[in-house]
């Protein structure tokens, strides 16, 4: 004899994990849709020079605010259920934003954020700090910046670099390359420390060494033909 | 550009940004102090990244631990099914060595679960669900398949829930696709047992229904245990088909669904055509013979 009951409760459980879905994806599709439009900010970065870039920064910091927003508003959601049950849906956007940030700060953006003026990134507690959300929580379930989560993103940082690093000497700034190339090296022999296992940081941490490469031979392009401004570098 | 400094006597060893070397000590110099000015500017990386390590190695560690667990109770929860393959009835109390046999069985299962509590507390509690639902799924198949063999009827996700310490979170996706799974089983259960009790058929039909006229006497029907077990597959079917998953969620929720759902409908169709099959042809078949069930259901199964 089967009981009905069993199979109705199955579908009003999918249904109710459907709606939560639905009210989640809404919130991450917005978060998303202004994180491209932050990218798309930052991104002039690669075809501004260094001494114009404060209006880049500027904006780049209001729209990066503006997901802020909807962090808040997502954490608002997402406290209300298991933290592990949804992660899923935001953790690609919450990486982007973070990447976003990271990136905005190098840059010199976000400065009263950071432990010390002259800190090239934010730590994972000072991205918390400024998106006001917690971060690396250990028995708390509820809303957080995992540390993957910020791994990954400053994976993607690096890989905005190295493109910026090209770009830069194209606008004339024979600098830059340097101070980028000395950064990702440091961050590069950080990843190294890490256990990786076959899993996506694993995957994407491997992507740092070409972009340490892509660097390094702009440098060497560079110092090679005695571009490099001595002054401060050397 | 019209920097031509570079052009001075070939062999002169450069450091790499240009500037001559000419002595050992001047030849580390560069490097150092860069690197120094470096860790100054920003918070200490490597004293960060120690500390990130072994984050993710705990993280790990939980994590293949709670792998190894699930292979575990997978392989029990597979001995089970096995040994409750040889009994021929539902709803009858188990054979006592059977019996025996798979309640030590589940007695181990539940010491693996209990012993992967600490790696699922608090916020873990869902975090490892992926690694665990392998095993978890297979000993609902197992339970499952126990509980129908007992009762003949199906075992609700609480009940499921009560054999199991109560930090395991059951979730409806894993009892779903156990149930999947035990349709399959069913299948062999019913396929099995409806060749070994079609030779009560003809004694069941002499004496059944004396009210009847003389020509329903002779039609052969099926002995009621067997089919109980084929009418309860058919509404097992049908209830499944009768959930909708979201579409736009297939990626993230009951992602087997339409995987498991087609094997399920297969297993119904070919316990249907081997009681046709019994029914029809079951007193020609020699004495001790099985249906084949290696086979697809397009092939003829009696």
């Amino acid at each position: 004899m089967i009981d009905r009951a069993i199979f109705e409760s199955l579908q009003a459980k999918i249904d109710e994990e459907a709606a939560v879905r639905d009210e989640l994806h809404e919130i991450v599709q917005t978060l998303g849709r202004k994180g491209r439009s932050t990218q798309a900010t930052l991104s002039r970065a690669h075809s501004t020079p260094a001494e114009h870039l404060k209006s880049v920064l500027e904006d780049a910091t209001k729209e990066i605010l503006a997901q802020k927003e909807e962090v808040s508003r997502l954490k608002s959601v997402a406290d209300k259920h298991p933290f592990y049950k949804y992660n899923g849906l935001w953790s690609r956007e919450l990486q982007n934003l973070v990447s976003s940030i990271e990136l905005c700060a190098w840059l010199g953006g976000l400065q009263e954020y950071k432990s010390s003026s002259s800190a090239s990134f934010l730590t994972m507690e000072e991205v918390g700090k400024f998106l006001d959300i917690p971060v690396n929580l250990k028995e708390e379930d509820a809303f957080h910046l995992t540390l993957e989560e910020y791994l990954l993103a400053l994976i993607s940082m690096v890989e905005e670099l190295a493109r910026l690093a090209v770009n830069s000497v194209t606008l004339g700034d024979f600098e830059r390359p340097t101070q980028i190339s000395n950064f990702i090296k440091e961050l590069f022999s950080g990843f190294q420390l890490l256990n990786l296992k076959n899993d996506i940081l694993r995957k994407r941490s491997d992507g740092i060494k070409y972009s340490v490469k892509k660097v390094e031979d702009v440098v060497y392009d560079l110092s090679l033909r005695n571009l490099i401004p001595k002054g401060k570098s050397a | 550009m019209e920097q031509n400094t570079t052009k001075s006597t070939p062999g002169t060893k450069r450091s790499w940004d240009g500037v001559p070397i000419h002595s050992e000590s001047s030849k580390l110099h560069p490097p150092t102090s860069t690197m120094a000015e470096a860790s100054e500017s920003s918070p200490n990386i490597l004293s960060m990244f120690g500390t990130f390590r072994d984050e993710l190695d705990q993280h790990h560690d939980r994590r293949e631990r709670l792998i190894k667990t699930s292979r575990d109770i997978t392989a029990l929860s597979k001995k089970i099914i096995f040994s409750l393959q040889r009994v021929r009835t539902a709803n009858t109390p188990l054979p006592v060595s059977i019996q025996k046999e798979t309640q030590s069985r589940f007695s181990q299962i539940n010491e693996l679960f209990r012993s992967t509590i600490p790696d699922i507390t608090g916020l873990n509690s869902r975090r490892y669900l992926r690694q665990l639902s392998g095993g978890i799924q297979e000993f609902i198949e197992a339970l499952s398949f126990h509980h129908y063999l007992t009762h003949q009827t199906l075992i609700t996700r609480d009940e499921v829930a009560a054999h199991l310490p109560v930090e395991i979170i059951v979730t409806e996706e894993d009892y779903a696709m156990g149930l999947f799974d035990l349709t399959g089983e069913l299948m062999r259960f019913a396929v099995t047992s409806l060749s070994a009790g079609a030779a009560d058929t003809q004694a069941h039909e002499k004496g059944s229904d004396g009210g009847d006229t003389e020509e329903r006497l002779n039609l052969p029907r099926l002995p009621p245990a067997q089919a109980g077990v084929v009418r309860d597959l058919r509404e097992i079917r049908a209830e499944f088909e009768s959930i909708t998953v979201p579409r736009r969620h297939n990626n993230n929720m009951f992602r087997d669904y339409g995987k498991k759902s087609e094997v399920m409908q297969n297993s119904v169709e070919k316990v249907e055509r081997a009681a046709y099959g019994i029914l029809v042809r079951g007193s020609e078949r020699p004495a001790g013979w099985k249906p084949d069930l290696s086979a697809g259901v397009e092939m003829d199964v009696y």
